[in-house]
This record gives C-alpha cells, sequence and structure tokens, in this order.
C-alpha cells in the first residue's frame, strides 16, 4: 500500500523538487502561513507581548514533546506523561504544604519539594521501563497502566482540587521576565524597580520571559543528547531496527529502560514548570491530553509512529504549529472549539504528506 | 505474540449459550478466578455489596464500558486502536438529544420523535467510523493518528453543536426508559415497564434496568458475529495476519471499514443510552473512559498485536472494573483509588496472559 500511494505522489506535480523540499519543510510552511494570516484577520497577534505568551504557555508542552520524541524514536508511547505531570505538581505543592506548615523557611520548602519530585518522577519511567522490557508489556498498554496509576495517586494526593497556599515566589519566578524596561527611564534586571508607581505599571515592557532561556537551553540539551551523543545513537538505532541494535552490542533494555525514565523525568520537570507558573499544584484532568497532544506535535515534526525517525527541533516546531493554531483562532475570535477539529485535520494530513513522500525527511 | 490467532479460537461468545463454548473460553483462565475472588473480597468488606440490587447497580453503571469494550475489542483484534470512542459517545449523547428534540419541534409523538432520533443518531453515529475506517485502510493512517484525529474532530463538532455547555431537555419519557426497569413486583403483582404507585415505605423488587437488557442484546448480537459469521472470521484474519488475509481473498479494506464503522455505531449507542441514563449530553462524557475500555479488552486477553480476543472474555474484564468501581463506591473509598487499581491490573493482566501462555 505504501509503495502504490508513493509512487503515485512521485509521477505527480509534487513529485518535483520543490515539491518535495515543501514536503520536508511543510509544517514549517504552515506555521509560516498561519503567521501571516493570523497577523491579518488578529488583532495585536503579531506583538511580542503575544509571541512572549505563548512561549509561556508552550513551555509544558515542549517539555512532553520532547520526552515524547525520544520514546517515539524506539517505535514505544508514553502515554503517561500528563499525569505524571500533575502527580509532580501536586507532589511538590503537597511536599511544600507540609514543609511550610512545619515552618520551614519557603526559599527551602520550594527547593526540597523540586528536589524530592524531581527524583520522584524518575520512578514512574523506572516502571515503565522495566515493564516494558523485562515482562514484555506493549509500551501503549503499560504506559497505559501508569496513566492510571498516576492519575489515581494524583487525586488521592490533592483529594480532586487543586493545592494552594504555595509561596508567592513560585509564581513571581515562574512568570518573571528577564528584563523589565520603559524606555527612556530604566532598564531592571528581573524585578521592576520598586520605586515606579502602581499606576504606571501598564507602560512597562516585560521581556524575555524567564522560560524561554529556560527552554531553550533545555531543549539545546536534549537535542545535543540525541544527536551528538551515543544515548542518541542508541535510541535511533533501537528504533531503526531492534535486531539490528542487538547485534550491534547495544544494551537495549538498558537503554529502553533510560529513555522511558527520561520521559518521566521531563514529565516531572513539566509537573514543576507548572507549579511555578501557576502558583498552585493542579492535577491532571482527562480533558488536558497532554500526551495525545505531545505524540501529535512530535508527529507533525516529520517523526513515525514506527519509529527511527523524529528531532527535537522538529517536535518543537510542531507544538508551535499547535500552539499558534490555537492562540491565532482565539485571537482571530474564532470559537475555541475549531481549534481540535484543525488539530485533526492537520495531523491527518501530516501523516498522509509523510506517506506520500516516504525519504523526504 | 499472541498464540490465539486461530478464528476457531474465537467460539465460546456468551450467546453460545452458557455451555461449553463458554466453559472453553474461559478454561484455565485467571480472569474469572480473579473475577470471583474481587466479588468475594468486596462482599466481605462492605456489606451490603452482596445483594440483588448491588449486582443489577454495577451492570447499569457498566453499560458504557461493556459496550464501548466491545468496540474497542473489534478494533484491538485489527492490531489497530479506537481512542475516539469516548468523544464519539459524547458526540452521540448531544446529537441524539438535539435530533429528539427536533423531530419532537415537527409535531411527531414523543415515542416516535424518541424512536426517529435514536436510529437517526446512529446512522450519523456511523461517520466517525467510516472516516477513521477510510484514513487507516486507504490512506494508510496508523490507527493512533485517525482516531485521535477524529476525538479532536467529535469534541470540537460536539462543543459547537452545544456551544460549550450540556445539551438537555429531554422529554420524561426518555429518562424513564433510561432508569426505568423491565419488571417490577410489588404487594399489587408483578407488572412490566410500569413501576407500580404504591405507598410510601413500600419496597418494589425491581428487576433489570432496560438498558442493560438493551446493552446485553446488542453486544450479544456483537459476539455473535464476531464469533460466528464471516465478517468475524476476516476480522480475525486480519488481526492474525494482514499478509495472509490479503492472499486469501479478504477484502481487507472494506472490512477495515466495517470495525470501524462497528466500533463508532457502539460507541454511538452508547452515547445514547448515557442520554437516556443522565438526560443530558456533554462533550466529554466518556472522556474518561477510554482506559476503562482498553483495559477491559487488554484484561479480557487480547493481544493489543491484534489476531486474538472474544466478547466473553472482555465482557469479563470489563466486570472486573465494574465491580472495582462500585466496590470501591460502596465500602467508602474515593474513587481515586479505581484509576490506581485499575492501572495495575491492566499492566499485570499482560504479565499473567504471557506467563500462562508461556506454560502452557
Amino acid at each position: 500500500m505504501d509503495g502504490e500511494i508513493a509512487a503515485e505522489g512521485g509521477r505527480g506535480i509534487l513529485g518535483t523538487r520543490a515539491g518535495r523540499a515543501l514536503a520536508a519543510n511543510w509544517a514549517a510552511g504552515f506555521l509560516l502561513l498561519m503567521l501571516i494570516v493570523f497577523s491579518l484577520t488578529g488583532r495585536n497577534f503579531l506583538s511580542i507581548v503575544n509571541f512572549q505568551n505563548v512561549i509561556q504557555i508552550q513551555t509544558v508542552p515542549f517539555l512532553l514533546a520532547a520526552a515524547e520524541t525520544f520514546v517515539v524514536i524506539t517505535g514505544g508511547i508514553d502515554l503517561s506523561v500528563g499525569f505524571v505531570m500533575g502527580l509532580a505538581s501536586v507532589g511538590a505543592a503537597r511536599i511544600m504544604q507540609l514543609m511550610l506548615a512545619a515552618s520551614v523557611a519557603p526559599g527551602w520548602a520550594i527547593a526540597a519539594a523540586i528536589a524530592a519530585v524531581l527524583v520522584g518522577s524518575l520512578l514512574p519511567g523506572l516502571v515503565n521501563g522495566i515493564v516494558i522490557t523485562k515482562f514484555k508489556v506493549p509500551p501503549f498498554i503499560a504506559t497505559m497502566g501508569m496513566f492510571g496509576i498516576a492519575n489515581g495517586l494524583a487525586l488521592k494526593i490533592s483529594q480532586g482540587f487543586p493545592l494552594g497556599g504555595l509561596p508567592d515566589q513560585l509564581s513571581a519566578i515562574g512568570n518573571g521576565y528577564l528584563l523589565y524596561v520603559l524606555p527612556g527611564e530604566f532598564v531592571s534586571l528581573f524585578s521592576r524597580p520598586a520605586s515606579i508607581p502602581y499606576a504606571r505599571i501598564r507602560e512597562i515592557a516585560r521581556l524575555v520571559p524567564l522560560t524561554l532561556p529556560f527552554i531553550v537551553i533545555a531543549l539545546a540539551a536534549l537535542s545535543f543528547a540525541l544527536k551528538r551523543a551515543r544515548f542518541g545513537r542508541h535510541t535511533y538505532a533501537i528504533g531503526g531496527s531492534m535486531d539490528a541494535a542487538v547485534r550491534s552490542g547495544i544494551a537495549v533494555d538498558r537503554h529502553l529502560v533510560k529513555v522511558y525514565v527520561l520521559s518521566s523525568f521531563l514529565a516531572g520537570l513539566a509537573g514543576v514548570v507548572n507549579i511555578f507558573q501557576t502558583g498552585i499544584g493542579n492535577y491532571t484532568t482527562f480533558n488536558a491530553q497532554y500526551e495525545f497532544f505531545a505524540v501529535a506535535a512530535v508527529v507533525l515534526g516529520g517523526a513515525s509512529l514506527a519509529g527511527g525517525k523524529g528531532r527535537i527541533w522538529s517536535s518543537a516546531l510542531g507544538v508551535l504549529v499547535l500552539a499558534f493554531l490555537e492562540n491565532g483562532l482565539a485571537i482571530s475570535g474564532i470559537l475555541p472549539f475549531y481549534r481540535y477539529i484543525a488539530v485533526g485535520v492537520l495531523l491527518v494530513v501530516a501523516v498522509v504528506i509523510d506517506k506520500l513522500f516516504p525519504d523526504a525527511r | 505474540m499472541s498464540k490465539n490467532r486461530q478464528p476457531a479460537l474465537a467460539d465460546g461468545a456468551p450467546t453460545g449459550g452458557r455451555g461449553r463454548a463458554f466453559a472453553s473460553s474461559v478454561k484455565g483462565s485467571w480472569v474469572l478466578i480473579f473475577l470471583g475472588l474481587e466479588i468475594a473480597f468486596f462482599c466481605f468488606k462492605s456489606p451490603g455489596f452482596a445483594a440483588f440490587d448491588s449486582g443489577q447497580m454495577l451492570l447499569f453503571y457498566g453499560v458504557q464500558v461493556f459496550l464501548l469494550a466491545t468496540a474497542e475489542l473489534f478494533v484491538i483484534i485489527t492490531g489497530g486502536i479506537d481512542l475516539s470512542v469516548g468523544y464519539v459517545l459524547g458526540f452521540a449523547s448531544i446529537v441524539s438529544i438535539k435530533l429528539i428534540g427536533w423531530f419532537g419541534s415537527l409535531g411527531l409523538g414523543t415515542g416516535l420523535s424518541l424512536l426517529l432520533g435514536v436510529g437517526a443518531t446512529l446512522l450519523v453515529g456511523l461517520i466517525p467510523g467510516l472516516v477513521n475506517g477510510a484514513l487507516v485502510a486507504y490512506l494508510d493512517v496508523p490507527p493512533f493518528i485517525a482516531t485521535f484525529s477524529m476525538l479532536g474532530v467529535c469534541h470540537g463538532v460536539s462543543e459547537l453543536i452545544i456551544n460549550g455547555v450540556y445539551a438537555m431537555g429531554l422529554p420524561k419519557l426518555a429518562s424513564d426508559i433510561g432508569t426505568g426497569h423491565l419488571m417490577y413486583v410489588g404487594p399489587g403483582g408483578a407488572s412490566l415497564f410500569q413501576k407500580p404507585i404504591v405507598d410510601r415505605g413500600v419496597s418494589v423488587l425491581e428487576i433489570v434496568p432496560n438498558i442493560v437488557v438493551v446493552t446485553a442484546i446488542v453486544v450479544g448480537i456483537f459476539a455473535f458475529a464476531l464469533a460466528r459469521s464471516k465478517f468475524g472470521r476476516h476480522v480475525y484474519a486480519i488481526g492474525g495476519n494482514v499478509d495472509a488475509a490479503v492472499r486469501a481473498g479478504i477484502p481487507v479494506k472494506r472490512r477495515l471499514l466495517g470495525v470501524y464503522a462497528t466500533s463508532s455505531f457502539l460507541a454511538s449507542l452508547a452515547g445514547v443510552v448515557y442520554a437516556f441514563m443522565y438526560v443530558s449530553g456533554k462533550a466529554d462524557a466518556g472522556a474518561s473512559l477510554l482506559l476503562d475500555s482498553i483495559a477491559a479488552v487488554v484484561i479480557g486477553g487480547a493481544s493489543m498485536f491484534g489476531g486474538s480476543g472474544t466478547v466473553g472474555r472482555t465482557m469479563i474484564g470489563a466486570l472486573i472494573i465494574a465491580v472495582l468501581d462500585l466496590g470501591l463506591r460502596m465500602s467508602g473509598t474515593p474513587t481515586f483509588d479505581k484509576y490506581i487499581l485499575v492501572g495495575v491490573i491492566l499492566i499485570l493482566a499482560v504479565i499473567v496472559e504471557r506467563y500462562m501462555q508461556e506454560a502452557a
């Protein structure tokens, strides 16, 4: 079936070199097209404030898509990332609440909670990895089981309510900016000068959300690990051909466990980001579907669910496509519900294009 | 992966009578033993669980999972997955209420508008499945992506229809059917469908909720189709080995279309039943049921790689979840524990199943 469709595509207009190049970068092209269209249809779409907001909101999806990229390259899937993230968020919140109640200084409470959660978030991945490699449970089932377990634990910890009463520093840092500028008067790092009267706060330009350098560094490190490091080579090797990977002496099981541990660690990190940005501990709702949107971003970025293909920056591009689709539609005053439909259509188009040009990316 | 790839092993869905066929399908099966232990545990743990009414309640609140699990089973046997069932359920719950309201506004009688509304909803409910099937079979889109996309489309369209709130306004007759029972036995004798009017404090024995009857019949029909019809044999053959199925002259693409249509038909029925039970429709009515329905199929021993699984065993898987749900509720444990336990049982089920097959 594959070959047939590809051959037909090859004969058509899109079989030309230009067509091939277009297919290879269609997600980027689509993003560009969206940016142009929404600039015309949405008021204030094309503004630094809006773009910064998009980056801020997408920090969590960036991390989850990066996590999913590693797993998808191995030919697996991790459905638990969204709920592990929620578990990390409420887990950290609960630890902070308990430590604050024991009159620990807020700074220490935050540091201890983050450390505990980041270490703890290795555990779901470890279980996933062992269940998948040692007990040969398909990744879909193993991580779906973990999806239920993490969801139940998060709900138990939070009792079904967001956990508040946390230190103010959280959202101050999570929503902070690198530069606060009032043209002609001051440029201030990390926080606005206390001297500025409340009435003039709105005049201050806030530039570079702190999450921007954070996510760029995180993605760059992950991209390096995937492209340049042995870890990445092994990841691609397993996804390309499990047998070949075994023959070439890669400890496949050990590596797969590491990949799932990395995935749930990044989900835990996303939970930490979540608590910094919202200032409260949030459990993940079924509606959020973080894991599915993460997979969608990875697929939009050109990865194949069959494994062997995928790149961190391409997945990040996929996240941006989904993000600007949502943001642009909202700013253009279109009902948010169209977004769900648009995502669905876009995903199918992505896969069909990849089928038509199997070698494009 | 699985050794149960022969269609012959598909025999023994519950419609084959409660006799030998059924027994053979669960022979040596730990799931039935597990279900028994689970029921015994909850009977012991929460007084009142071992009652006729709890049994009925369990089936009543389980209908959505029974239907969605059957839907998922067909797809999983072909080696696919249908992520859209939960949102097709929500979509159908909304469409049924809107259509029934529309037929009612045409001046048709309540009964007729219910009938036409339900019929039309089930027809509309085929569309998501046909699109899924076309994407999977003809455009070679992976089932995960195709059905996830359909999930989004159903979610979006549902919310657009109701503009982000609930669908409401079903006639009272609908909820009478949805929450009613087949038979009532009171002091004045037995009656069918109509609950007798009795004085306060006089108890009326209610026997079998209507929707449980409907669900049992529909699941039974699909169980029969899977176990005995040519369609069913083809479904197993496709899951066992697609290439062999093609060589054997099975119209694989048409069958896949049929399988995904079956899935969304059953999900739509679950949505209609939801509307009749709760007299409301909402887009995310079935959002949390995806885990339960896939878990039921997998606990029932079907392989995610396709080719194996029966409706009978899937129903046992669904019952394990339903018992867990009601048992936890009745013993006063927060339902949060249910998600954890379903997750654990899901993983253990696959491990135990593998172990059993290797031992066999």
